[in-house]
């Protein structure tokens, strides 16, 4: 699904920020991408979703190489990888119905669609008789499981969470990374980008850990090493 | 698309309606460029009508001698007639001279007292002569000078030249100002709309990283702001079509006094015209605005 082959990003001549990383991530798989602050995380989620280029190698997702993406492309990768960040994301002045309907209707969903779809994918993730609520009026927890709920409309092939627990307690990132596993266990491929310890040791899943923009460790059931 | 199109009119609103003081601001300035655009029309308008107005007065007269026989003058007249730069000749005989001095003098009685105690008519035949164009002007004169004819007794050429040329300078000073003012007034809009696009992202700036990490087209991201520009030239030509037309109307009256007689029509010109004058407007601010907006957008959106 995801494919990486001797991918670098150089930012200039001492900073690397990836170096020659392989990475092959089957579909339906749930792996934990692992690193202290610094080592290539978020560059490597950037390259990912076509906000970076990367200045070598190849990178392959869902068939696609998308290593030269162009600009008119990004928006038909980003509907195939969901993204949530530690900071939610959410609109403040929309309710968590408008907020996920906004994903759809930026990219040109039917109303209909939107009626059918919204309340479907608010009652995976829980929220069903929460949807008129705003964001501030719930948890943190409930906002990460709305940003998973946008995540979810366009029924992406991949969800890449950056961090999604780093704003929450341990029992609402619990309940995140339940709901994540829940995710992955309908086919979709989960990739957690996290520097939570106790959450990847857990998992007992697939880890990638990265340093200095090199994959250092990347076993089949794994744990945080760092 | 429809339906992304009529999303993007939403959004275009949204953010106008979200920015309303500056949104406000915005048209206002753009009112005031639209208002001495228009003035400039205005000015070109009743410059041309005084310009047509003296041309229309443009004559050369010869007096002819009291003693001459109307077969002479009859005779000259045919001579003139001929000359190319000639557009027509009136014969003004003693009589219809001395009826048209009086016309003009009804009321002055001491005039008209002083003529009666003349007992004759002192009045001279003439010939009014009225040129083709105002560029044969010179010409005439001259060949009108080389006539040697003994049944003339004077010759009156008044300096309409430097009359016309003093109002073309007038109007041309006057539309260059309005020019200058005009291309300040543009100026300032194109800062303004720009800064009222960067502020429009600016305030949504969240909503914009959603829309890119849910996969919304540039196109889609982009256009609202870029439409921003034309609505911001709806309200603009709208509101001095509102404003203009009024001033019009008050202007009329005072205009209609100083050029007794002339058709000078402001607001009918403008109403007969509008289409155009306010089509060409729009078009004009709309890409003015468009470009602002683009420069904006290029540069802010991405957030």
């Amino acid at each position: 699904m995801i494919k990486y082959y001797n991918v670098s990003k150089i930012y200039s001549k001492n900073i690397k920020a990836l170096d020659r990383i392989n990475i092959h991530i089957k579909p339906g798989e749930f792996v934990s991408l692992v690193g202290q602050s610094g080592t290539g995380k978020t560059t490597f989620v950037k390259t990912l979703i076509g906000e970076e280029k990367a200045d070598q190698g190849k990178i392959v997702v869902g068939g696609w190489d998308i290593t030269n993406i162009g600009q008119r492309e990004i928006p038909v990768l980003r509907r195939q990888i969901g993204v949530i960040f530690q900071d939610f994301k959410l609109l403040p002045k929309k309710t968590l119905f408008e907020n996920v309907a906004f994903a759809m209707q930026v990219c040109g969903g039917h109303p209909r669609k939107i009626k059918k779809i919204v309340p479907h994918v608010m009652k995976i993730v829980g929220l069903n008789n929460k949807m008129n609520r705003y964001p501030q009026e719930i948890s943190g927890g409930e906002q990460q499981r709305a940003a998973i709920a946008r995540a979810l409309v366009h029924r992406p092939k991949i969800l890449l969470a950056d961090e999604p627990t780093g704003n929450l307690d341990s029992l609402n990132a619990h309940e995140i990374i339940e709901l994540l596993l829940r995710i992955n266990k309908f086919g979709t491929t989960v990739l957690l980008v996290t520097h939570n310890r106790e959450i990847v040791n857990r998992l007992r899943r697939r880890v990638i850990t990265i340093d200095n923009g090199r994959v250092v460790i990347d076993q089949e059931v794994g744990k945080y090493m760092l | 698309m429809f339906l992304s199109f009529i999303r993007i009119i939403k959004f275009s609103l949204q953010d106008i309606g979200r920015n309303i003081w500056l949104s406000l601001v915005t048209i206002i300035i753009m009112v005031l460029a639209l208002f001495t655009v228009n003035m400039l029309l205005v000015v070109k308008v009743i410059g041309g009508t005084a310009v047509d107005a003296i041309k229309e007065k443009i004559d050369v007269n010869l007096f002819i001698k009291s003693n001459a026989v109307e077969d002479e003058i009859l005779a000259l007249k045919a001579k003139v007639s001929r000359l190319e730069e000639v557009r027509d000749v009136v014969y003004v005989s003693k009589v219809e001279a001395l009826e048209n001095f009086k016309r003009n003098h009804a009321d002055n009685p001491e005039i008209l007292e002083s003529l009666r105690e003349l007992g004759a008519n002192p009045m001279t035949p003439s010939l009014v002569i009225r040129p083709n164009s105002l560029d044969e002007f010179d010409n005439l004169i001259n060949k009108i000078n080389a006539f040697d004819d003994n049944i003339i007794e004077s010759r009156n050429f008044s300096n309409y030249k430097v009359m016309l040329n003093k109002i073309n300078t007038i109007t041309e000073k006057v539309a260059n100002a309005g020019l200058l003012l005009s291309g300040i007034f543009i100026f300032i809009t194109i800062l303004v709309v720009y800064n009222s696009v960067r502020v429009a992202i600016y305030t949504h700036r969240r909503e914009i990283v959603i829309m890119r990490l849910v996969g919304a087209s540039r196109w889609f991201i982009q256009m609202p702001y870029l439409l921003s520009g034309v609505v911001y030239t709806i309200f603009g030509i709208a509101i001095i079509m509102g404003l203009f037309y009024p001033f019009l109307t008050l202007l009329q009256p005072y205009l209609e006094t100083f050029f007794v007689g002339y058709n000078v029509n402001l607001i009918n010109y403008f109403y007969s015209q509008a289409h155009i004058i306010f089509g060409l407007q729009f078009v004009g601010v709309a890409i003015v605005n468009i470009i602002a907006s683009q420069l904006a957008v290029r540069k802010y959106s991405r957030v």
